[in-house]
């Protein structure tokens, strides 16, 4: 994990200006986050929610989506943050990322989604050095945008086979 | 002879006729001239002293088969040449096919230039030649001397992989093939029913023919001379030059189970890469056909054997004799040579009556048919969501209800026929056994009839294959130990002939394979005596017969005496209910000593589809599988116990079955803790039974298992997903791995225990 996180970050000090594009925004807690949105497939409002067995906390469970079960994982609980009860502004953002063999869909839950952003390059940053943790190695780099800094993520870190490999071991 | 000569003449003219219209990328043309061309080798080949024109003609067909291939340009210049070609043969035929060495020199010297290599003739023509003249082109360079008649196995050396330049036609070639050599099995059996059935000997004869042709062009060349062999001795058959005997059955056997080993091996190259390309030695089957072919054939003509056997032994020589520096051009050459011996037979074989027995079908990618099921019970599952909508049921209208009942009838038989696209009859799989109780009644001397009933059972797709290997292995098992030898049987009052039923029916929701023998049936005092050596049972255990006779499921347990080739080899019936419980089917056997043994699976309908009940716990729900349940009872006090240090269990029928309580596994707040207010449904898996406590059973449905993703792939516990009723998921449990958390935790909890002590 922890070369993992330094790769990343050599590669965002490299090259920030590919980071470059569309990001779709939205609030996790206080803060903003954006993700590429060339990995989101849709966004849908809260559904019912089918717990699985023997998964990390942060995974809630399965949803339905028109005929595909897909599994569900709450960003608050991913990133260590406090709970909150679900309002009708929680929303899953569905992302598509690839996996060992095929393209996997997996749902994010998020507080709320705020909006489509172009940032450009000179508007991003590297992730701070905040010392190796796990959670800096999902942040490809800070959006400065209007005196608001948005984290953009990477939704392949987030929901990366690396990861995967982390609940096996539990 | 003048005669011949004119209508030789004739078809050379109308060649000439079709080259001057060619245009360069004009294909339908060149298709017709090669028409001409191959009546006009089919013409040759019939006369004596013609052999000039043959090899030219031959020569000619060849190279006009490498410029539609593109392996030659199509260019004017190149149709040019092709006409200076057609003038020489014009002159040949003028002069009464005599050797006629300018023209030859001329024909050579535009074939060259075409870019097409025409083998040097070594004499003068003579009887052989025509055969001569066919196969200079089959042997490629590579293995310039690797006589194929020769008894000596064929060495790889330089590996000749040239037939890997168009995977596309190859894949396609390896999925026909194998689908042609099926084809051969099944039809000889036919055959073996309705003997001198000419449709079906021209179908196993057309199945040679395809793969011969397509190997040809594709380079395939062992594949390609060991399928023209047997091809011609099909075609003795065919034209009643010879019985179709249990020789020529043997060999034909033989040779397409020789051939899918060696598509399978291209299969492989394809796959893996070169590496694990293997020559395939090929003499061996080549003796043996023609040893089939000329040593029984009575009722062919001498002459003709000599014939044919002329054609095999001057192909072996000219296959040695390709002088190096051809080689490169004789690749394809070589590829379009043996088709193109091989058009009239074709053309005699695609009679009206040849296709008579296939239904039509088309070929659908299981993605899409998965998507089509997927969708289609989608559409299921919203219909009803509409329908139960609030909103929707208070409209008392009664035209809204009469359609929604013609809206629920459509999406019924649109269900019912996407999952009938994915069932195929058993028939095929079944087919194949006659072929082994045929090979086994051989190999063991016993005479064995096998009598199957419910072949046109229709069974998923993907089940088809995986019941092969466990199918296979019973039939073995009742055949080798099951039926008597002839004496033995006859001691006791039976026919020689043993029977062996294999029986397909569906019953309820399942489908059940019967194999039945008369045999001897399973000797339950010896099977005892072996559980109780091996600790499996103890002397005071309550077994009735069947219980004991369904021992022999457990791993390493064979009863035989002798370990015998076919079966015995220490892999037993385990093997057979491993593969039919991961197929979520189950098996059983029921014997009488001395009269015979059934075997008996029952299998789900479909894979796609799980038989489940659905029972809620707290406020989810779970789906166990209906094949794995045995019974649900609410508990009465005095049948709960608890173990110490082994937790609780249930006294059910005399037998303590442990309880497993779901909740606790699956993290959910129950309605009830206490197993005498709850249900428990016990289940058994593998031999081990568990109660598992739920809150109440919601009813018995049929869901589609859908995966949960790569993502949480292999949670313990759940097998996969489905969509309930109301369009949420619900997790079916996977009983297997259920009692291994079990089984781990509670030996978490004794070593626990232990270290406390």
């Amino acid at each position: 994990m922890q070369a993992a996180a330094e790769e990343v970050r050599s590669e965002s000090v490299g090259g920030v200006h590919e980071l470059e594009g569309k990001y779709l925004t939205f609030a996790l807690g206080k803060e903003e986050y954006g993700i590429g949105i060339l990995k989101v497939r849709e966004i849908i409002g809260l559904m019912e929610i089918t717990a699985v067995p023997h998964t990390p906390s942060y995974i809630k469970g399965v949803i339905n989506l028109r005929g595909r079960v897909i599994p569900v994982l709450d960003l608050r609980l991913k990133f260590e943050m406090e709970t909150e009860a679900y309002t009708e502004r929680t929303c899953i953002i569905v992302v598509e990322v690839q996996g060992e063999s095929a393209a996997v869909q997996v749902g994010m839950l998020v507080d709320s989604v705020s909006e489509v952003l172009n940032v450009s390059g000179q508007e991003i940053e590297p992730p701070p050095a905040f010392g190796g943790s796990t959670e800096t190695a999902f942040i490809l780099g800070m959006a400065k945008i209007k005196g608001d800094v948005k984290i953009l993520l990477d939704a392949d870190r987030i929901i990366g086979t690396g990861e995967l490999a982390g609940f096996e071991a539990m | 002879m003048a005669e011949i000569a004119r209508e030789l003449s004739e078809y050379l003219d109308d060649m000439a006729l079709n080259i001057l219209m060619v245009e360069p990328g004009d294909l339908s043309v060149v298709g017709a001239l090669l028409e001409l061309t191959e009546q006009l080798v089919a013409e040759a080949g019939k006369q004596e002293g013609q052999g000039m024109i043959l090899s030219m003609a031959k020569s000619f067909n060849a190279a006009l088969q490498k410029i539609i291939m593109g392996d030659l340009p199509d260019s004017a210049e190149n149709f040019d040449r092709l006409g200076q070609c057609v003038v020489q043969m014009q002159e040949v035929a003028r002069k009464g096919g005599e050797v006629d060495e300018a023209a030859n020199r001329l024909f050579r010297e535009n074939m060259t230039a075409v870019g097409f290599a025409v083998e040097e003739q070594a004499g003068p023509p003579s009887e052989a030649e025509p055969a001569a003249a066919q196969s200079p082109a089959a042997p490629p360079a590579p293995e310039p001397a690797a006589p194929s008649a020769s008894a000596k196995a064929e060495k790889g050396g330089a590996v000749d992989l040239d037939f890997l330049q168009d995977k596309d036609l190859l894949a396609g070639f390896v999925a026909e093939s194998f689908e042609h050599l099926e084809s051969i099995e099944v039809n000889i059996l036919d055959l073996e029913q309705d003997p001198g059935n000419s449709d079906i000997i021209n179908n196993i004869f057309r199945t040679f023919h395809t793969i011969k042709g397509v190997s040809g062009f594709l380079n395939l060349k062992k594949i390609n001379e060991l399928s023209h062999i047997t091809e011609n001795l099909l075609d003795d058959v065919r034209n009643g030059k010879r019985e179709m005997d249990s020789d020529v059955i043997d060999v034909v056997l033989g040779v397409g189970d020789y051939l899918r080993e060696m598509v399978q091996n291209v299969k492989d190259v394809l796959e893996k890469g070169p590496d694990v390309y293997r020559d395939y030695g090929i003499s061996q089957f080549v003796e043996r056909v023609k040893a089939v072919q000329s040593g029984q054939g009575e009722a062919a003509p001498a002459v003709l054997q000599l014939d044919e056997e002329d054609e095999e032994s001057s192909s072996a020589e000219a296959e040695a004799d390709v002088p190096p520096a051809v080689a490169p051009q004789g690749r394809s050459s070589a590829a379009a040579q043996p088709a193109a011996g091989s058009q009239p037979a074709a053309a005699r074989a695609n009679g009206p009556a040849a296709r008579s027995r296939i239904g039509e079908s088309i070929k659908v990618d299981i993605d899409k048919l998965d998507g089509l099921v997927n969708a289609v019970g989608e559409l299921v599952i919203m219909q009803s969501l509409v329908r139960q909508n609030p909103l929707v049921s208070r409209l008392a209208d009664p035209k809204l209800n009469r359609d929604f009942s013609q809206l629920a009838r459509i999406t019924t038989e649109l269900q019912r026929t996407a999952m009938a696209m994915r069932m195929v009859p058993i028939r095929q799989t079944f087919q194949k056994m006659t072929r082994l109780v045929r090979d086994l009644s051989k190999k063991t001397g016993k005479t064995v009839d096998l009598i199957m009933v419910g072949e046109e059972t229709e069974v998923d797709r993907n089940m088809v294959d995986s019941i092969y290997d466990p199918l296979v292995h019973m039939i073995r098992n009742s055949v080798d130990h099951g039926v008597q030898s002839p004496d033995a049987r006859e001691k006791v009052g039976k026919p020689r002939t043993g029977s062996v039923y294999l029986r397909a029916y569906q019953k309820g929701g399942n489908i059940v394979i019967e194999i039945e023998d008369d045999g001897e049936g399973l000797n339950t005092p010896k099977i005892r005596k072996k559980a109780l050596e091996r600790g499996l049972i103890s002397e005071g255990d309550n077994l009735t017969d069947h219980d004991i006779q369904n021992l022999v499921f457990l791993p390493g347990f064979s009863t035989a005496d002798k370990i015998t080739d076919v079966s015995g080899r220490g892999v037993g019936m385990d093997v057979v209910k491993k593969a039919v419980e991961k197929l979520r089917g189950k098996v059983d056997v029921s014997s009488e000593a001395g009269k015979g043994s059934i075997f008996t699976i029952r299998l789900p309908l479909t894979l796609a589809i799980i038989d489940g009940i659905i029972v809620r716990i707290g406020m989810e729900r779970y789906i166990i599988p209906t094949i794995a349940i045995q019974e649900s009872i609410r508990p009465k006090r005095e049948e709960y116990n608890t173990v110490y240090g082994k937790g609780e269990a249930l006294m059910i029928r005399d037998r303590l079955v442990p309880i497993i309580r779901l909740y606790e596994i699956f993290g959910v707040e129950p309605t009830y803790t206490d197993p005498c207010e709850a249900l428990v449904v016990v289940v058994e898996n593998e031999g081990v039974q568990r109660a598992l406590m739920v809150d109440e059973l919601l009813g018995k449905q049929e869901v589609v298992i859908k995966s949960l993703g790569g993502y949480l792939k292999d949670t313990k516990g759940v097998a996969g997903g489905t969509i309930l009723g109301d369009g949420r998921v619900g997790l079916i449990l996977d009983l297997a791995s259920l009692l291994a958390i079990e089984r781990s935790s509670a030996e978490a909890a004794a070593t626990a225990e232990g270290e406390m002590f």
